[in-house]
């Protein structure tokens, strides 16, 4: 089966420093992958490279079997429209209204375009109430779950979650995680997360893979995660102090 | 000595990619006007912003200065019986100079900041990249209808400032300087020429288009959290300014230098 996403040799530099030295990953259909991984490892630049946000330097980066790197124009748009993104603040229009901000990238007319935004409001669990509100005027739970309705809006095939849960108490935080692994199974979304909440892995993830120095060092389904042998990755999962992962990284 | 090259050659070469990387930015600005699709809800929001929300601020400062401008003319003239000029050296003084220049520098401390604040908090907040990610050009939803609405509306922005200028001349010449109001504009109408207006207007849309480019090319540039957006905000303004002055320059010189 032709993977969703396959990255193969993926590299990117930020002046000296190698942020991603030779990513290899493959993320299948219908599957919920999680990338773990300490504050700036680079997690958000490959997904970032994947949505062509930012060109890579080096390697291969196919979405549903076509070539993303070196796109561009409508092409690139076009790729776009396969994939939706929930960014860590939300990322939400300051100027639009709530409704405005979730059919921001459908068409129609206002009204059809409201009644969409009104019925995947009720999919994250909020009332129409809300449509008309500003984003300035949500808490930061209510906002996740209008980006995240503004994501799934348009129905792409394939979801990135950006840092869900980041900011959120721990009751928001575990709504949020249930929220995006029901609409993955529901939509029969094909889901990759980048985070380093290890609750929003264990509810979010199919599979999980481990980011480190600028490479997948680990990945494996769920289950075999507390079992794993690599020292990175339990260092990652117990949160220790002591281990293998040492320094802060510049982000 | 290569030290010394190197000290030289450096910023040179700093200021000549800062330069180009403008340049750029301009030609993809102008380039996104050209092509759909358009915005007009946008576009119509931002004259709402520049032009209409200006007046105050560009009004006050227009009639302030033009009374200033005809008490100090009133006064200097007098020193050898020239104060009769006041109507006509106001009206010129206004029209080609300080409508527009005053009223460009006064749009640009309003504008040039909030659109650099906007759009720098918009890059450091994701928004940019979100815009994007739905299909949206950002320099046809951000950058191009703030400059088509800053060139659009400085020059109607300026015909009031240039009218309440000499407005306020003529208010201070006949209320405290004792001249005939009629008189007054009737060598006011004498001594302005269609030149001078149509001047004042090249020079209002010159310095809309550099407002707003400066404010935009800041505010998208802009990175490092809030006191990047701050750090845009400033430079955003201080471009502007020297921009409108160094336009105000070169467009006097090519118009009335000879």
């Amino acid at each position: 089966m032709t993977p969703s996403i396959a990255l193969s040799g993926v590299a990117k530099r930020f002046g000296r420093r190698h942020v991603l030295d030779g990513v290899d990953l493959a993320v299948q259909p219908g599957t919920s992958l999680v990338i773990i991984g300490g504050s700036g490892t680079g997690k958000s630049v490959l997904l970032k490279s994947i949505l062509g946000l930012i060109p890579i330097d080096a390697g291969s980066i196919r979405v549903d079997g076509q070539e993303v790197a070196g796109l561009r124009g409508a092409a690139l748009a076009a790729h776009r429209t396969r994939i939706g993104m929930l960014f860590q603040g939300g990322a939400l229009f300051d100027s639009l209204s709530v409704w405005r901000n979730i059919s921001f990238a459908l068409g129609g007319s206002a009204a059809n375009r409201r009644a969409v935004a009104i019925d995947n409001l009720a999919r994250v669990g909020l009332g129409a109430e809300v449509a008309d509100l500003k984003p300035s005027e949500l808490s930061g739970g209510m906002l996740k779950r209008v980006a995240l309705a503004r994501a799934i809006a348009a129905r792409p095939p394939i979801l990135f979650f950006d840092e869900p849960t980041t900011g959120l108490d721990p009751i928001n935080a575990a709504k949020i995680n249930n929220l995006i692994r029901t609409l993955v199974k529901d939509l029969k979304i094909t889901a990759l997360t980048i985070t380093h909440d290890m609750t929003s892995v264990r509810v979010i993830a199919d599979k999980v893979a481990m980011l480190h120095a600028g490479r997948i060092i680990w990945q494996g389904p769920l289950a075999a995660l507390d079992g794993c042998d690599n020292a990175y990755v339990r260092q990652f999962v117990t949160g220790s102090a002591e281990g293998p992962i040492s320094g802060l990284v510049a982000s | 000595m290569i030290g010394v090259l190197a000290a030289i050659g450096a910023p040179v070469l700093a200021g000549l990619a800062a330069i180009g990387r403008l340049a750029r930015f301009a030609a993809a600005a102008v380039a996104a006007l050209l092509r759909p699709p358009w915005y007009p809800g946008q576009l119509a929001q931002q004259m709402l912003i520049i032009g209409w929300l200006s007046l105050p601020v560009v009004g006050l400062t227009a009639i302030f200065t033009g009374s200033a401008l005809a008490q100090q003319i009133f006064i200097g003239g007098s020193r050898f019986n020239a104060a009769a000029t006041v109507p006509a050296v106001t009206v010129i003084g206004v029209v080609r100079e300080l409508g527009p220049v005053l009223g460009g520098l006064m749009v640009a401390g309003r504008v040039a900041s909030a659109m650099a604040a906007e759009l720098g908090t918009m890059r450091v907040t994701e928004q940019i990249d979100a815009l994007v990610t739905l299909r949206t050009d950002p320099f046809r939803w951000l950058v191009a209808p703030r400059l088509l609405a800053a060139v659009l509306v400085m020059p109607a922005l300026v015909l009031v400032s240039n009218a309440l200028g000499v407005m306020g001349g003529w208010l201070l010449a006949t209320q405290r300087l004792g001249f005939n109001s009629a008189q007054y504009l009737a060598t006011t109408a004498r001594y302005l020429q269609i030149d001078d207006v149509v001047s004042s207007l090249v020079k209002a849309a010159v310095f809309g288009f550099f407002i707003a480019l400066m404010g935009c090319y800041h505010g998208y540039h802009s990175g490092g959290g809030a006191a990047g957006v701050g750090r845009a905000t400033t430079n955003a303004v201080v471009s502007s300014f020297i921009l409108i002055l160094l336009s105000n320059l070169i467009i006097t010189v090519i118009v009335f230098g000879s």
